[in-house]
């Protein structure tokens, strides 16, 4: 059975764009073009994931505000918010409102499929019983812990609120320790569009500020100036 | 400027006021004249003859004065009946020696009446005996009722009495009294006398030896009292004898020597004429009486007979003015009392001076003839005596005061009998206005001075409120330009001109402020609306190449995607400065030293670029700062960026690090072209570009705005200028140290 996603998007021309390339790639597709006939439908018809804008014609934080009405409908339901915003405080917003992931425009197709498909196989990895999740693929390092099925990291045994972006970026430094990651290496990573160094220095300080809630003294990821990142074991 | 009429008018005020009070004064003075004359109305007894022996003779030298005398004089030798007109007494010593031989040869004669004896022991006299300088005769004329009183005081050693048996009146001590009517005839008479007492009078001949007829006179009376010093006499002579026009001398003959009985002094108390004798002056008394309750300091009134005689003169015209001086202040121990009154002092001081250029100021003294009205403009007395009324001004003979008079006739009947004529000085009415001027004057200049210092004190606090305004706008905006105040606090509550400016500038900052914000929102604001679109464009690429296999493969394709990508970089250079003033807020700063970190900047940067050659600098090492490392490598990263963008090829980045004062300056320099001229402030402006060498690379020209952002973040700056040295451009960051030490030199 083909897996259903919800697209709140109040751009007719973006909005049919995404439907047909998820379609492309197998998903059903829903498409909404403002919050009320969101919410209206999806409360109908539950999708598999849920794709929002934050503007959606007149509403500024129209995404925003769906975000929390289906998050009350469904807690498990995976939301990625997919915005022109960039800003940090978007970003921790759409985040604190248990979005999966925060992408900004322009979006390559390609990377939103991939995207979906990561996050589809965390909800599956997610409904395994507990003795098949013991069984998963787990990566240790030290205190750090990574679940690369439900896509997870726990650092110190608490579990990590990451993005996809940062999961994968985490991920890529900690499978190689004491080695760089260069900038253009993490910015594959990423799998967005257009990614500057700028924009990588944003991942890892978000990042080190979440490893940094759970323990003030984490100084795992080293900057290497003038060249990109590196995590750095305890020895 | 206005300020300055209220002195001239005043002034003309004053001047005004100064003919007003003149012509009051004028008035006055004809009715003091009238009443006066009223007074004198019908009295014709008033000029009649008896009383008409006033002089009238212009020569000042030639008069002698009779005083008044308050009592009948009872010649018994008492003096208290003189009163305390005897004070007036003027006082005569005998003349020098050789004055006195010329004089005496007078009384060399032949014997009328004196023996041989006497007559020739008269002679030698001259020469031998010295001038008694003991001598000295006090003389007073009086008058009262019908007679004219004379006093002689005389210190006299040796008092010598007409011998018993000497028939010679001029051998003793005696009193010489000489009349001469106006037809010119002289009555000589000698006073002496045998014993203290009544003394004898006889009518003489011209040398004083003899008398003519040798029988007492008894119309005149004197009497001799002996006193410690000498003697007194006291001479009563009926005025009958002495008219106006009588000239009269008076003169103390003194014999010492008892065996010659020889004269050795004459002192004559009348002033010595040759020619003339003196007359003497005397009030008609009863004008006098009735005048003497007119009598004002400042004020003479005459009373003139027909002839233009003056009959009785009251008062006098010469009036002290008083002038208030303000002393110069003794110092006291009160201090601020002194202060005052030395200001008060020197104020009143340099009023004076002012005022002395301005008004007339009246005359403490002038001079003016006293007695006498013969050479004055005698038009008015003429009218008055023609039954006029007549008021005239005329200065004093010395031109020193004006003078003024009014006259009023006398009536007797139908006729004139007389003139009253009324004198009196403008002083006053100078002095008036001099007060008043002198008020208003220091009024004016007080007012003025406290409408200067009112003026100065409101324009010094306007200056230093439009200068606080100014200082305050000038700190509204820091050098870059940016809003840091947008309310400004000086005279912010104020009602007046300067607080409405300093409310309207706030409201312009205000709204400045708001506009500047809208411009900094807009490349963000820019990014959001084109992302839109251009994530159509990229979806619709991504849709069109899985539609059609072909066209995935198409180098058109290819191109617009990378067209896409470029626009989406430019999107994202465009919100990097927005968000990074939001980033820096949120961001942990940590010390660290910046030179290792330049250090490891150089090494990984030469990992991805290896062709890149870089040179490093240091003249001082550690340099700590506390700062954010990842911003400082952005920094770094931006303007390595921008060297590499402009270095002449194969030419190396230099870094160099150096401490100046409390800062670290890290300096990137490269070889290659210069900054065109006035581009080195602008060039950390947002969207200010240089141009680029690779077309395929986007400059926004958001690089140094984000190097500066950082810069100023961390409280350094940064600079760029061309190498003096060659062809080039150095970027200077400067950032401060964290607890620096002081430099030891």
């Amino acid at each position: 059975m083909a897996r259903k996603v919800a697209i709140v998007e109040d751009d007719f021309d973006q909005r049919e764009n995404y439907a047909d390339a998820l379609k492309q790639s197998g998903y059903e597709v829903a498409t909404y073009s403002n919050r009320q006939e969101a919410l209206e439908g999806m409360q109908k018809d539950m999708p598999d994931l849920a794709i929002l804008d934050i503007m959606l014609e007149h509403e500024m934080d129209g995404g925003f505000d769906l975000c929390r009405d289906l998050r009350a409908l469904s807690p498990t339901l995976p939301i990625i918010f997919l915005t022109a915003r960039d800003t940090d405080i978007d970003r921790v917003s759409g985040l604190r409102l248990d979005a999966w992931d925060y992408l900004t425009k322009p979006l390559n197709m390609q990377f939103l499929s991939v995207r979906i498909n990561s996050l589809f196989r965390i909800v599956d990895s997610l409904g395994k019983s507990n003795t098949e999740a013991a069984e998963s693929e787990r990566l240790v390092i030290d205190e750090l812990s990574i679940d690369a099925d439900s896509m997870s990291i726990r650092w110190q045994g608490q579990e990590l609120s990451l993005t996809l972006t940062e999961f994968w970026l985490i991920e890529s430094m900690a499978r190689h320790p004491g080695h760089v990651k260069t900038y253009d290496n993490m910015m594959q990573i990423t799998r967005q569009s257009y990614v500057e160094r700028n924009t990588i220095n944003g991942y890892i300080r978000r990042i080190r500020n979440k490893f940094k809630e759970i323990d003030p003294d984490f100084k795992n990821i080293q900057t290497v100036f003038g060249v990109g990142y590196k995590w750095n074991t305890n020895d | 400027m206005l300020l300055l009429l209220i002195p001239w008018m005043s002034y003309i005020y004053v001047r005004d006021m100064k003919s007003f009070l003149l012509s009051g004064q004028e008035d006055a003075l004809s009715l003091t004249s009238r009443a006066v004359a009223t007074v004198l109305h019908d009295r014709p007894e008033l000029f009649t003859q008896d009383t008409k022996i006033e002089s009238g003779e212009a020569d000042v030298e030639n008069e002698i004065y009779a005083y008044p005398l308050p009592n009948y004089i009872n010649l018994d030798g008492d003096l208290s009946d003189w009163g305390e007109q005897a004070k007036q007494a003027a006082l005569y010593v005998p003349p020098k020696p050789s004055v006195n031989s010329v004089q005496e040869q007078n009384t060399d004669s032949s014997d009328f009446g004196v023996t041989d004896q006497e007559s020739l022991s008269n002679q030698p006299s001259l020469a031998e005996i010295p001038a008694d300088q003991d001598l000295q005769v006090r003389h007073l004329l009086g008058y009262r009722g019908q007679f004219i009183y004379s006093l002689f005081t005389v210190k006299d050693k040796y008092v010598t009495f007409r011998q018993s048996g000497f028939l010679r009146v001029d051998a003793a001590d005696h009193i010489r009294v000489t009349l001469k009517d106006p037809s010119g005839q002289e009555k000589r008479y000698t006073l002496i006398a045998r014993e203290p007492g009544r003394m004898s009078i006889y009518l003489m001949d011209k040398e004083w030896q003899y008398p003519i007829t040798g029988d007492p006179n008894y119309d005149l009376a004197a009497e001799l009292s002996l006193t410690d010093l000498g003697y007194n006499v006291e001479l009563r002579i009926p005025r009958f004898m002495l008219s106006s026009d009588t000239g009269v001398q008076l003169s103390v003959a003194n014999v010492d020597d008892v065996d010659t009985l020889a004269v050795n002094a004459i002192v004559s108390t009348t002033p010595k004429n040759d020619e003339d004798l003196s007359r003497v002056l005397v009030r008609a008394p009863e004008i006098s009486k009735i005048l003497a309750g007119l009598d004002r300091a400042d004020t003479r009134i005459w009373v003139i007979d027909r002839q233009k005689q003056p009959r009785a003169v009251v008062g006098k015209i010469i009036t002290d003015v008083d002038v208030y001086q303000r002393d110069k202040p003794e110092i006291s121990d009160d201090f601020f009392g002194y202060y005052l009154d030395l200001i008060r002092y020197y104020y009143n001081f340099a009023l004076r001076k002012v005022f002395s250029y301005i008004v007339d100021r009246p005359n403490h003294g002038f001079e003016d003839y006293e007695q006498t009205i013969e050479e004055r403009n005698d038009q008015i007395i003429e009218q008055a005596l023609a039954g006029e009324i007549s008021n005239d001004r005329r200065p004093s003979l010395d031109n020193q005061a004006t003078i003024l008079m009014s006259a009023h006739p006398i009536f007797s009947g139908d006729n004139t009998i007389g003139a009253v004529v009324v004198e009196q000085s403008t002083n006053q009415v100078l002095q008036r206005q001099q007060s008043v001027l002198e008020n208003v004057i220091s009024v004016t200049l007080l007012v003025l001075l406290t409408v200067v210092g009112a003026i100065l004190l409101f324009a010094s606090r306007l200056t230093l409120r439009i200068r606080r305004l100014r200082n305050a706008t000038d700190n509204a905006i820091d050098k870059d330009g940016r809003i840091i105040n947008q309310r400004l606090s000086a005279d912010a509550r104020s009602g007046d001109e300067i607080g409405d400016l300093s409310r309207s500038v706030s409201n312009m900052l205000e709204r400045l402020s708001q506009y500047t914000k809208y411009l900094r929102g807009l490349p963000d604001t820019l990014a959001h609306e084109v992302s839109n679109p251009l994530n159509v464009v990229n979806s619709s690429l991504h849709n069109l190449a899985q539609e059609n296999p072909n066209v995935a493969n198409s180098k058109y394709l290819e191109r617009a995607t990378n067209g896409v990508n470029r626009i989406g970089s430019i999107l994202r250079n465009l919100t990097e400065a927005a968000n990074l003033e939001q980033a820096l807020q949120a961001e942990t700063k940590e010390v660290f030293d910046i030179v290792e970190l330049i250090g490891n900047y150089v090494d990984g940067y030469s990992i991805s670029n290896p062709d890149q050659k870089f040179d490093i600098v240091v003249h001082a090492s550690p340099l700590q700062v506390k700062a954010a490392p990842d911003y400082i490598a952005q920094v770094l990263d931006k303007l390595v960026d921008n060297a590499i963008d402009f270095a002449a090829p194969d030419t190396a980045i230099i870094f160099k690090a150096q401490r100046l004062d409390k800062f670290a300056q890290i300096d990137v320099i490269n070889q290659g072209s210069r900054l065109p001229e006035g581009m080195s402030e602008r060039i950390f402006e947002p969207l200010v570009s240089l141009g680029r060498k690779d077309a395929q690379k986007s400059r926004l020209g958001m690089g140094l705005y984000v190097v500066k952002l950082i810069a100023n973040f961390h409280g350094g700056d940064v600079i760029a200028r061309n190498l003096s040295s060659s062809d080039g451009v150095i970027f200077s960051i400067s950032l401060p140290l964290y607890n620096p030490d002081p430099i030891n030199y």
